[in-house]
């Protein structure tokens, strides 16, 4: 059941210090652009320090909550950190810090860099409030004002192809987020209340015609961010278009916190009896599973780096969402590891890939022959990320596969494996390619290549995220069974789902 | 022994004793690997004696295993990482494969400093052939599956590096092969670990517990295990990488893979096959158990029979010596799993097949090692891999000569050579197979045995009698002596251990198989009956005489018909079907791309089309809708009628400036004609008299059609204007007379006012414009025969072109007379409200038009007032019958 609360400051403090440092911003910008970039990597050190202090606090046993705001008699916005929460919250944080410090580096000489930075900064905010919402209003406006917030930053290059990616982002999100709502309307009509409970707050009373259609709606409407297909249409155009270090964040970040979404209504708001009387998730299943197989195909087949990533997360993600729709509890502890994992290596190769697109000009995988040569970190860091990816063991992504795949057996349904591995099998032939052609073919040449084929490496301020992604990358794998690393967070949150 | 005895024994052994041992044996080459890069930038010669030191102080290591398990029988480390912790467990089967790997990776390293000289990146070299050997150490001395998954993972990806040294082009094509059947089995392997947890099983190195998953589940498992751990070994038919893999590598590297790492392969059958998949020992064992691990022997006995044939057949067609070698290392295999098959198949009494296939593993690593090397000093010193091309070299190169010699007796199975003992151990193992049950299928098991014997033979005669014996192929230099020394030290290390393992087969019995075995309850004294009456007895030397005969057989009728040149078509090559496979998914992926992205266009074709139809259809609703409220508002169809009113006027004055030239031209030519240059001032004058004549008829002609268009009858009228353009050019020639003739007299500067309206109205009432607007409808054109009689049909069925036309006028019509109608009443009654009663003025003159404006007003007035009374009196009559009702 759920553990006692304490009140504390804590999660407000994770989500309002990005608010004040987004308003700081302008003015900061005015006065000196050094004076920014430090207040802005104040803030976010500070909101990554606060989401690992929570982290670990919960990881000891304990549970926090603040409520912020009364909108209605019955109804507050409520933060509650409890295990899933605290996980993500810590995941987004220092992904935020990596994506910010490298855009230090990327984004210098743009245009418009305080509204990027503002939003960048202020975005940070509202993931901060999904990961730790504690009832269902909180999560909705935190995640609507999260969707529609980012705009600015996915058309910040303002292209003719941005300003279309963004109008699809923005209408694909738009569609999915007013299908939440109307979700959440129903449950609240139906339940009475609308706090995350652990077992549920839909009882069985409630038809079931009705309980099918909150389902479907919250699925069609978290499922447009956690890209299920036919949902993920968005996914490959945004990815290209917005600017490497918030493309990082959207992969690691934001198209999980979909599938983070999935996981609160599935456990907290259905309950683990009324999934399993209402049957549905099998479909759940078939869909994810389809996800998985269908984006890695189509990932193959693409020549734009960034596109190929954009679809490998597409597949990863689904991984999440067909782990938790297996209702076991391996599974769903594959699940939260795999967010955390996945936000860490897709990190690492979006932030690999602008570097490649600034320093070598290459953004498609043809163009990288040889980059290995010119740029030896950068190179190193994609290779092990890649093999991170496909599940080779020592590093995170074996982790959260092998969960996966104690979690299907749990069900007693072979063919799942098929998928699991088929998956991996057709990551390791999107990715590693790339990896081969980098070190093991000769570079194409340019003329002003001749007189600088060596030294094209980028600066360490771009790099250092890099191989701090990287690193935890390893350590997350090596260490994975160490306690306060992910794997007991989630197990944490399973046995708190399941009982 | 006995059930009960046998427990005793299994119990006492599974007692492990903690050490760090394996965990260093293991760790200490990784961390070592560091170190190589820093060393071999500065000081490569100090960097040559740390790797040769490093690989020394592991084979020690692994010597210092011995007395730890001739005491302790288990020793086993924990290192918590991964998920939960890393398990190294050596018994004497892992202390072994310990023991040889190390000293073959000695050898090896000892001999690749010198041939590397022809390579680059030595340092990439050493560094990967440290991390493979602790990558190797680590599958052999793993204590569960995660850790044995985890460390054949990484040697498989590891040793890549290892395969594309050279980097050239078939390097990387054959390294590429090598990768992708790693990753597949990797996956393989991974499927099979998941499914023997599903079978019950808890990740380690013991046999799976009954009762759990069904038959198929446990087949599944059993064949996942073994394909993965298979593609590493070189079993058939995942062995398509060894062949090109093998010779592409740098020979001492090929000595490394070909001689130790397929073992790891090898190693993890042997696991499957008797440990996790043998019935645990136990009072009473299950009948069905013991089926299952019968059958799964069986099969890896047969997959082994087919490696061995299938290898050697292969290996005789080669010229290229590695390639030959490498197609022998997956031969030699298929003995190995014969061995490890038949002691599964034969369960409690398996002793031979376990001592067989091992002693193989062991016999093998070290002959292959030692012809990849001395194929290696070849190369190095001739640069020739050939074996048609080269020959007569056991004079230059004597030594190396020797030790071939005596590695190629090790596999053919010369007696007092190490092949030779566990080739007839692994012969006895299929013959006590075929004996135990009487399986006659195992009896042609035997007689292909027999012949691939032979045929390794054939294929080493081959090698040393071509490449060694025999006159020189090709000039030799004077560089072509023999190998430089270290090679030499390699090789022969190397040759001594194969005769000694030759001469004293008991080191191994005695000392590994036999405690091993003894802790797995299985008889082991069958063992010692070899040893004491079989060895070097008369039938084991036949079957090797046998052997050799048919080799020399092969060998001769093979030369003398160029058999060995024969090569079989691609269909037959399993590696061509691979490749298909391969090339089938990327195309997969390709259609299903497009596919995707036709739907994705088709979709997003058809929004557009919606969204521009449904722009299309507003705009028409709104076009329609203005058209209501304007004729509503207004009393007319003010487009329409404006827009005819529009064309109207175009013609009309197009046709006034038409006559105004007319008539100028024609005064030009005039005043030209009799003499002289134009009279500008005539000229001005015609063009201002035309011009008010052309003015004033235009200005009639719109006054006839403005009354049409309050008859309603606008639309007609201008489509009959449009096709009289001849009847209205008419009067241009009278214009033109006209101006001409008042011409002089406007010259003159007297007022002509009353001759030019006459004009005027003279061609007025000529042309009468009126009626030329009434005229008729167009003529019909005629139809003949059965068309006219269909066509009267249609027309008669059908209504008539101007009905419809009349009708919708009509319609359109009666709205805006309805509308003209509702709108003046609405303004007749406003000004009547609003108006001031004026008096009479007496200043105001009538003009006719007022008095026949206001005429008609007062008669459309009568008019709407009656008609308003009687909607009233209607109004009432209505009210007054509700009300009685």
């Amino acid at each position: 059941m759920d553990t006692e609360a304490t009140r504390s400051i804590l999660p407000v403090l994770a989500f309002m210090l990005p608010l004040v440092g987004a308003l700081l911003t302008a003015p900061a910008q005015r006065a000196s652009v050094r004076l920014r970039n430090g207040l802005l990597l104040v803030v976010a050190a500070a909101v990554a320090v606060v989401a690992v202090a929570l982290a670990m606090g919960v990881a000891g046993g304990a549970a926090y909550e603040s409520y912020i705001l009364q909108l209605t008699p019955q109804i507050w916005m409520y933060l509650r950190v409890d295990a899933a929460g605290a996980l993500f919250g810590a995941t987004v944080a220092v992904l935020w810090v990596l994506a910010l410090v490298y855009s230090f580096g990327y984004m210098a000489g743009e245009h418009r860099l305080g509204r990027y930075y503002g939003f960048f900064i202020l975005c940070l905010s509202w993931t901060m409030g999904v990961a730790y919402a504690g009832n269902l209003l909180t999560f909705l406006i935190f995640y609507e004002l999260f969707s529609i917030l980012t705009y600015p930053l996915v058309v910040h290059e303002e292209t003719p192809e941005a300003m279309a990616a963004g109008t699809k982002y923005i209408v694909y999100i738009l569609v999915g987020g007013t299908l939440v709502l109307l979700a959440i309307v129903l449950t609240f009509f139906s339940a009475g209340t609308q706090t995350f409970t652990n077992g549920g707050i839909l009882g069985g009373g409630i038809e079931r015609v009705r309980l099918l259609a909150i389902f479907w709606c919250f699925l069609t409407g978290f499922g447009v961010k956690a890209a299920l297909v036919p949902l993920h249409g968005w996914v490959p155009d945004a990815h290209p278009a917005a600017p490497a270090p918030f493309s990082a964040v959207l992969s690691g970040v934001m198209v999980a916190a979909g599938s983070f979404g999935i996981i609160r209504m599935m456990f907290q708001v259905f309950g683990l009896e009324l999934l399993q009387d209402l049957a549905v998730t099998r479909y759940l299943t078939w869909i994810a599973s389809f996800t998985v197989l269908f984006a890695a195909a189509l990932a193959v087949n693409q020549d734009n780096l960034k596109r190929r990533l954009a679809y490998s997360t597409i597949s990863q993600m689904a991984y999440v969402v067909l782990a938790v729709s297996l209702l076991g509890t391996e599974s769903t502890v594959g699940a939260l590891v795999h967010i955390t994992n996945h936000a860490f290596m897709k990190g690492g190769l979006f932030l690999c890939a602008g570097l490649f697109i600034r320093r070598l000009g290459a953004s498609s995988v043809s163009q990288l022959d040889g980059a290995a040569r010119r740029m030896p970190v950068t190179a190193a860091c994609f290779a092990i990320a890649c093999l991170g990816m496909i599940g080779t063991p020592p590093l995170s992504g074996f982790t959260s596969k092998w969960y996966l795949g104690l979690g299907m057996l749990e069900t007693e349904d072979p063919l799942l494996l098929l998928v699991l591995l088929g998956g991996a099998l057709m990551a390791a032939v999107y990715l590693l390619p790339i990896v081969y052609r980098m070190y093991f073919r000769e570079p194409a040449l340019t003329p002003d290549d001749l007189t600088q084929i060596e030294g094209r490496e980028a600066p360490a301020s771009m790099l250092g995220p890099l191989v701090v992604a990287t690193a935890l990358t390893v350590v997350l794998g090596i260490g994975a069974s160490l306690p306060g690393m992910p794997v007991s967070l989630a197990r944490m949150a399973a046995e708190a789902f399941f009982h | 022994m006995d059930a009960g005895h046998a427990v005793a024994v299994v119990t006492e052994a599974a007692h492990v004793v903690p050490s760090a041992l394996p965990a260093a044996l293991v760790l200490g080459p990784l961390v070592a690997a560091a170190l190589v890069r820093p060393l071999g930038k500065r000081w490569p010669g100090v960097r040559n004696a740390y790797v040769v030191a490093i690989t020394a102080l592991t084979l020690l290591g692994a010597a210092a295993l011995i007395p730890l398990i001739a005491e302790h029988h288990r020793v086993q480390s924990v290192v918590p990482a991964l998920l939960g912790e890393l398990t190294f467990t050596v018994d004497s089967f892992s202390m072994l494969f310990a023991l040889f790997t190390s000293f073959v990776w000695f050898a090896a390293t000892l001999h690749s400093l010198d041939y590397l000289k022809h390579e680059k990146k030595h340092d990439r070299y050493h560094t990967t052939t440290l991390v493979v050997l602790a990558a190797n150490l680590g599958v052999v001395l793993a204590g569960d599956l995660v850790t044995l998954y985890l460390f054949f993972e990484a040697l498989g990806l590891v040793a890549f590096l290892l395969v594309i040294h050279t980097e050239t082009d078939e390097a990387k094509k054959a390294s590429a092969k090598y990768f992708w059947m790693t990753v597949i089995g990797g996956f393989a392997l991974v499927g099979g670990i998941f499914l023997t947890f599903a079978l019950g099983g808890s990740g380690a190195l013991e046999p799976l517990p009954a009762g759990h998953g069904d038959e198929m589940l446990r087949w599944a498992a059993a064949i996942l295990l073994i394909l993965g751990f298979g593609v590493k070994a070189g079993m058939v038919p995942v062995h398509v990488w060894l062949p090109d893999a093998h010779p592409v590598a740098p020979a001492p590297a090929s000595a490394l893979l070909s001689g130790v790492m397929i073992k790891a392969g090898a190693y993890g059958i042997f696991r499957v096959v008797t440990a996790l998949f043998r019935p645990e020992v136990a009072e009473t064992v299950e009948e069905s158990l013991w089926h299952f691990s019968e059958q799964l022997g069986l099969v890896v006995l047969w997959i082994g029979i087919a490696t061995m044939f299938i290898g050697v057949f292969l290996a005789l067609q080669q010229s290229n010596a590695k390639r030959m070698l490498a197609y022998h290392s997956v031969s030699q295999m298929g003995f190995i799993l014969a061995g490890i098959g038949a002691a599964g198949y034969l369960g409690a009494h398996g002793a031979m097949g376990v001592a067989g296939g091992l002693y193989h593993v062991v016999n093998h690593a070290l002959f292959k090692a030692c012809l990849f090397l001395g194929v290696g000093a070849v190369y190095y010193r001739t640069h020739s891999l050939d074996l048609y091309h080269t020959g007569g070299l056991w004079k230059k190169m004597p030594i190396t000569f020797a030790f071939m010699c005596v590695a190629a007796a090790g596999i053919t199975g010369v007696p007092l050579f190490n092949g030779f003992v566990s080739k007839c151990l692994i012969h006895h193992a299929i013959v006590e197979a075929w004996e135990y049950h009487e399986l006659a299928s195992l009896g042609i098991a035997e007689k292909i045995y027999i012949v691939t014997c032979g045929g390794t033979a054939c294929s080493f005669i081959k090698l040393i009698g071509l490449m060694f014996l025999g006159k020189p192929k090709m000039e030799y230099g004077p560089e072509v002596k023999d190998a430089p020394p270290r090679m030499l030290l390699g090789m022969g290390v190397l040759a001594t251990a194969i005769i000694a393992l030759g001469w004293f087969p008991q080191i191994l019995i005695r000392g590994v198989f036999q405690p091993g075995l003894h802790t797995w309850g299985v008889h082991g004294d069958i063992l010692d009956h070899y040893l004491g009456h079989s060895f070097l007895s008369s039938p084991d030397i036949m079957s090797v005489v046998t052997a050799f005969a048919l080799g020399f057989t092969f060998f001769f009728v093979g030369m003398k018909f160029h058999l060995f040149h024969l090569h079989a078509p691609r269909y037959f090559s399993i590696d061509w079907w691979y490749g298909q496979a391969a090339h089938g998914l990327i195309a997969g992926c390709r259609t299903i791309d497009h596919t995707y992205e036709v739907v994705r266009g088709a979709t997003s074709l058809l929004l557009r089309r919606t969204r521009s139809s449904y722009a299309t259809a507003v705009g028409r609703l709104d076009r329609q809708w203005r058209l209501v409220t304007t004729t509503l508002l207004t009393g007319a169809s003010a487009p329409r009628d404006q827009h005819l009113m529009q064309q109207a006027y175009l013609l009309l004055e197009r046709e006034r400036q038409d006559a105004v030239r007319t008539a100028v031209i024609r005064a030009e030519s005039l005043a030209r004609g009799p003499g002289g240059p134009p009279d500008t001032g005539t000229i001005d004058a015609v063009r201002e008299i035309a011009g008010y004549i052309a003015g004033r008829m235009m200005h009639e002609r719109m006054g006839v059609l403005a009354d049409s268009l309050r008859r309603g009858e606008l639309e007609h009228a201008v489509t009959l204007l449009a096709a009289s353009g001849d009847r209205l050019a008419k009067a241009r020639a009278p214009i033109a007379a006209a101006a001409l003739t008042l011409a002089p007299a406007r010259m003159r500067g007297e007022s002509i006012s009353r001759e030019v309206g006459a004009a005027v109205n003279s061609l007025l009432s000529a042309e009468r414009f009126d009626r030329m607007m009434e005229a008729a409808a167009p003529v019909a054109q005629v139809a003949l025969g059965r068309t006219a009689d269909t066509l009267g049909g249609l027309r008669r069925a059908l209504p008539t072109r101007a009905e419809i036309r009349a009708a919708d006028a009509r319609g359109r019509n009666r709205l805006e007379r309805g509308a003209a109608w509702a709108l003046e009443i609405l303004r007749l009654a406003v000004s009547e409200f609003t108006q001031e009663r004026t008096e009479w003025l007496p200043e105001h003159r009538f003009e006719e038009q007022a008095v026949v404006r206001t005429r008609l007003r007062i008669q459309r007035y009568a008019r709407d007032i009656s008609a308003n009374v009687a909607i009233v009196f209607v109004v009432l009559l209505v009210f007054i019958a509700a009300l009685s009702m």
